[in-house]
C-alpha cells in the first residue's frame, strides 16, 4: 500500500478534533491538526492535504471567506463541519466550494461515510460523466439521450433529463438549490427556487417507487439535494 | 357675500345695476295707478324691495335700494308727481324709515351670513378634528402619528411646513432652538413665535403637552401674517393636544409590552433553569455513571457494548433535549427570519422519514398523502422541526411496535399534515393551552426522556405559518396532533411550462 492520505482538520474544539482523529487514524489515514483559520491555511499550503476538514465556527475566520480563499488554489475537497441552526452557513460554505457538509453532532461512522466518499471521488479519473449510467433500475444512455427502466423507455423533458443526468453523474454529491439552478436552467436562474422544487417534484413522480419516501433524489433539509445511486 | 351669487351665474352679476333695474321695473309697473289712496301700497312695495334686496344681497345694495326707492317714491308718486319737492314731512319721513329699515336688514342679513359661516367653518373643522383623532386613534407608532398630524395640518394650513421633533430634538432645527426656550415651552404649555431665518416667515413652536410631560414639539413654518391669525394658533394647539395624547397612548402601551415581555421571559428563564436541573441532570447522571462503569473496565465485553450503545443513545436524547430548548429560546427571542417558500408537504415528510428510520428502525410509519394537493408555503427546516417533533412525541408516548401514520389532507382553504398514534390517547379535560404549553409534560415524573418542549415548538412554528396546531383522540384509540396550514392558492405562483420532450 502506498503512503496514507493526509487529512487536515481544522477546529477549535479540543474533544471534537481528539476523536475525530482517533477515528480517522484508525482508519489509516495521517491527521494534521489545526485550531484556527490562520493556522489551518498555513498547514494546508506546506501538508497539501487530500482532504481538509473545515468547522465553520472558528474564532479567528469565517469559513465561507476560508474556503473562497482556499479554492482560488487548491481543488482539494472540503468537508465541513456545522452546528445544526447554521442552514444558511452550510448552504454559503458549499456555494462558495466546500464539497459536503456534516451537523453537529454527528457520528464516527457517518464522518467516515463521508471522508471515504470524498477521497473516492478525488481519485477518479477526470471524466466528467460516464457515458452510461446505471443506479437501480434505471440506464441512463448519456450519448443518445436516452432513459430507460428495466428496459422500458422513460419519457423525460429536456430540463428533467438535464437534472436527473446532473444528480446521478455526481452520486452522494450534495447541491444546493442554486448550484443545481445554475447548472440546469443557468445563470439567470439561479434565485428561482420555485422552479427548482418543481422540477424535482416531477422527477421523483417518474423514478421513484415512493415519491413521499424517496430513495434516489434526497432532501438535504435547508440546503439542497443529494442523489443516491 | 355677494361673491358667492356671482359664481352661480352665467353672466357677471353686479348687484348695484340689478337693484338698479328692479326698483325701475316696480316703478314702471306702479306708474299707471295714479290712485291716491294706493300711496302707502307704493311706499310699502318699496320698503319690501328694500328688505328683500337687503337679506338677499346685503348691506351696501340695501342701502342703494333704499336711496333709488325713496327717490323714486318722492319723485314719482308723491305729488306733485316727476318732481322732487317734498312738501308733506311725512313723505320725508317715510324716505327716512325706508333708509333705516335698509340699513337695519342689511346689517342683520350680512351679521347672519357670517354667523352662517363661521358655523359652517367651524363645523367642517370639527368634523376634520373628529376625522385626525380617528386617525390618530389608528395609528401604532410614533412615526405614524407624526406623519398623520403633519399630512393633516399642511391640508388645513395651506403654505406651511410642518414637522413634529422629540422634546430633546431643538438642536436639530436651523436655527437651534435653545435650551431656555423648550423649558419655557414646556413650563408655560403655551405657543411660542420664533423666526426661522425666512423674514417673511413666522415659525410657531407649539409644546405637544399630555398628562405625563412634554411628548413632542410641533414646528410650524408659515407665513407672517398667517402666524398672527388665533384661528390657526388655536387650531394648531388643538391638533398638538391631540397628537399629544396618541403620542402618549403609544408611549404606555411600549411600557406595558416592554413590562409584559420581562415578565414572559422571567416566567421562561424560571422554567428553563427548573428543565434543567431536574430533566437534562438526571440522564447526565446516567452518562457519568455508565463512562465510569466503563473505565473500572471489570465487566463482560457482552455488558460493555450493551453499555456503550445505552451510553450513545442517552447522548442522543440530551442532545435532543438541548435542541429543543435552543429552538424554544431562538423562536421564542423573535430573531427567527422565516424562509419561506413553495414546496410540496412530501418534501418535508420525506425527510423526518429517513431520519425516523435510521433512529426507530422497527416502528411501522405509514404515510398516506392526498392526490393533487397543492404545494404549501413553508419555512422547510421549521417545518421539520415541527413534524419531528410530533412523530417523536408519538413514538415516545405510544407502545413499543405500535402502528404511527403520517397523514396530509385537505380540508377546506386549509391543509392538516398529521401525526397519529395508538398510544393512550389524550388526557380527559386538557385544553389545547395548557397541553401545547412551555415545560408541560403529561406525567413531570416520567421516566420518558423530555424536557416537555416538543409540542410548544410545534404550536410556535405553525403559529409563525399563521396556522395553529390541533390535538385530538382518534376514534379506536390513540391521538392525532395535527398541523393546519392554509393554502392560500391565491398567491402560489403558476408554474412554468417545461419545453417539449
Amino acid at each position: 500500500m502506498n503512503t496514507p492520505e493526509s487529512i487536515l482538520l481544522v477546529e477549535d474544539d479540543p474533544q471534537i478534533r481528539e476523536f475525530v482523529s482517533i477515528a480517522l487514524e484508525g482508519e489509516g489515514y495521517e491527521v494534521h491538526e489545526a485550531c484556527t483559520a490562520s493556522h489551518g491555511a498555513a498547514q494546508a499550503a506546506s501538508i497539501r492535504p487530500a482532504l481538509l476538514i473545515l468547522d465553520l465556527g472558528l474564532p479567528d475566520r469565517d469559513g465561507q471567506s476560508f474556503i473562497q480563499d482556499f479554492r482560488t488554489w487548491s481543488s482539494t475537497p472540503i468537508l465541513v463541519l456545522s452546528a445544526r441552526t447554521q442552514e444558511n452557513e452550510k448552504v454559503k460554505a458549499l456555494d462558495a466550494g466546500a464539497d459536503d457538509f456534516l451537523s453537529k453532532p454527528f457520528g464516527v461512522s457517518e464522518l467516515l461515510a463521508r471522508v471515504r466518499a470524498l477521497l473516492r471521488r478525488r481519485q477518479q479519473p477526470a471524466l466528467d460523466t460516464a457515458p452510461i449510467i446505471q443506479f437501480g433500475d434505471f440506464r441512463i444512455d448519456c450519448v443518445r439521450r436516452i432513459v430507460t427502466r428495466r428496459g422500458k423507455p422513460l419519457h423525460l423533458t429536456q430540463i428533467e433529463y438535464r437534472l436527473l443526468v446532473f444528480l446521478a453523474a455526481n452520486p452522494g454529491r450534495v447541491f444546493t438549490h442554486r448550484q443545481l439552478l445554475f447548472q440546469v436552467w443557468g445563470s439567470h436562474a439561479v434565485e428561482n427556487h420555485q422552479y427548482l422544487r418543481v422540477y424535482v417534484g416531477h422527477l421523483r413522480q417518474k423514478i421513484e417507487a415512493n415519491p413521499a419516501q424517496p430513495e434516489h433524489i434526497l432532501t438535504e433539509i435547508g440546503v439542497g439535494y443529494r442523489f443516491q445511486p | 357675500m355677494d361673491k358667492d351669487l356671482t359664481g352661480m351665474l352665467p353672466l357677471p352679476f353686479n348687484p348695484y345695476l340689478f337693484v338698479l333695474l328692479v326698483s325701475s321695473v316696480i316703478t314702471l309697473l306702479m306708474l299707471p295707478i295714479k290712485d291716491p289712496s294706493f300711496l302707502p301700497n307704493n311706499a310699502l312695495l318699496y320698503v319690501l324691495l328694500v328688505v328683500l334686496t337687503g337679506s338677499a344681497l346685503g348691506q351696501r345694495p340695501a342701502i342703494l335700494a333704499a336711496l333709488i326707492s325713496s327717490l323714486l317714491y318722492a319723485h314719482v308718486f308723491v305729488p306733485p308727481h316727476f318732481s322732487l319737492a317734498i312738501t308733506e314731512i311725512h313723505y320725508l319721513l317715510s324716505a327716512a324709515i325706508m333708509l333705516i329699515v335698509a340699513l337695519l336688514v342689511g346689517h342683520l342679513t350680512a351679521s347672519l351670513k357670517n354667523t352662517a359661516r363661521l358655523v359652517q367653518a367651524q363645523e367642517s373643522r370639527t368634523r376634520a378634528l373628529y376625522e385626525l383623532a380617528r386617525k390618530l386613534a389608528a395609528t401604532l407608532t410614533r412615526q405614524e402619528i407624526e406623519h398623520t398630524t403633519c399630512r393633516f395640518l399642511q391640508e388645513v394650513i395651506p403654505g406651511c411646513q410642518i414637522r413634529v421633533i422629540e422634546p430633546n430634538a431643538g438642536d436639530s432645527l436651523t436655527p437651534p432652538l435653545p435650551a431656555p426656550l423648550r423649558d419655557a415651552l414646556e413650563q408655560r404649555q403655551q405657543t411660542l413665535r420664533t423666526e426661522n431665518g425666512d423674514p417673511a416667515q413666522a415659525r410657531l413652536l407649539v409644546p405637544m403637552l399630555a398628562s405625563s410631560g412634554l411628548h413632542g414639539i410641533l414646528v410650524c413654518d408659515l407665513p407672517a401674517a398667517q402666524a398672527e391669525s388665533t384661528e390657526h394658533r388655536e387650531l394648531l394647539e388643538t391638533i398638538a393636544s391631540l397628537a399629544a395624547v396618541a403620542l402618549e397612548r403609544t408611549h404606555f402601551a411600549d411600557a406595558a409590552h416592554q413590562s409584559e415581555v420581562r415578565h414572559s421571559t422571567e416566567v421562561l428563564r424560571n422554567s428553563i433553569l427548573s428543565a434543567l436541573s431536574h430533566d437534562l441532570r438526571t440522564p447526565l447522571t446516567g452518562l457519568m455513571g455508565m463512562a465510569e462503569t466503563l473505565s473500572r473496565g471489570r465487566i463482560s465485553p457482552e455488558r460493555q457494548q450493551a453499555l456503550l450503545e445505552t451510553l450513545r443513545t442517552q447522548a442522543l436524547n440530551i442532545n435532543q433535549q438541548v435542541t429543543n430548548l435552543l429552538d424554544m429560546a431562538r423562536l421564542r427571542s423573535g430573531t427567527v427570519e422565516l424562509n419561506k417558500a413553495w414546496q410540496p408537504a412530501e418534501e418535508v415528510i420525506g425527510v423526518i422519514l429517513q431520519q425516523a428510520r435510521t433512529q426507530w428502525k422497527d416502528r411501522p410509519i405509514s404515510v398516506s398523502l392526498e392526490p393533487g394537493l397543492p404545494p404549501l408555503c413553508y419555512d422547510a427546516v421549521l417545518m421539520e422541526r415541527a413534524l419531528w417533533n410530533l412523530l417523536e412525541n408519538a413514538i415516545k408516548y405510544s407502545p413499543a411496535g405500535s402502528p404511527i401514520e403520517i397523514s396530509v389532507c385537505r380540508q377546506d382553504e386549509h391543509a392538516l399534515i398529521s401525526v397519529c398514534d395508538r398510544g393512550p390517547g389524550l388526557p380527559a379535560g386538557l385544553d389545547s393551552d395548557t397541553l401545547f404549553s412551555m415545560f408541560r409534560r403529561g406525567n413531570p415524573e416520567s421516566n420518558i426522556p423530555g424536557v416537555g418542549l416538543g409540542l410548544a415548538i410545534a404550536r410556535t412554528i405553525a403559529e409563525a405559518h399563521a396556522g395553529d396546531l390541533l390535538a385530538e383522540n382518534r376514534p379506536g384509540g390513540g391521538a392525532s396532533f395535527s398541523l393546519r396550514l392554509s393554502l392560500a392558492l391565491a398567491d402560489c405562483p403558476e408554474e412554468e411550462l417545461d419545453e417539449q420532450p
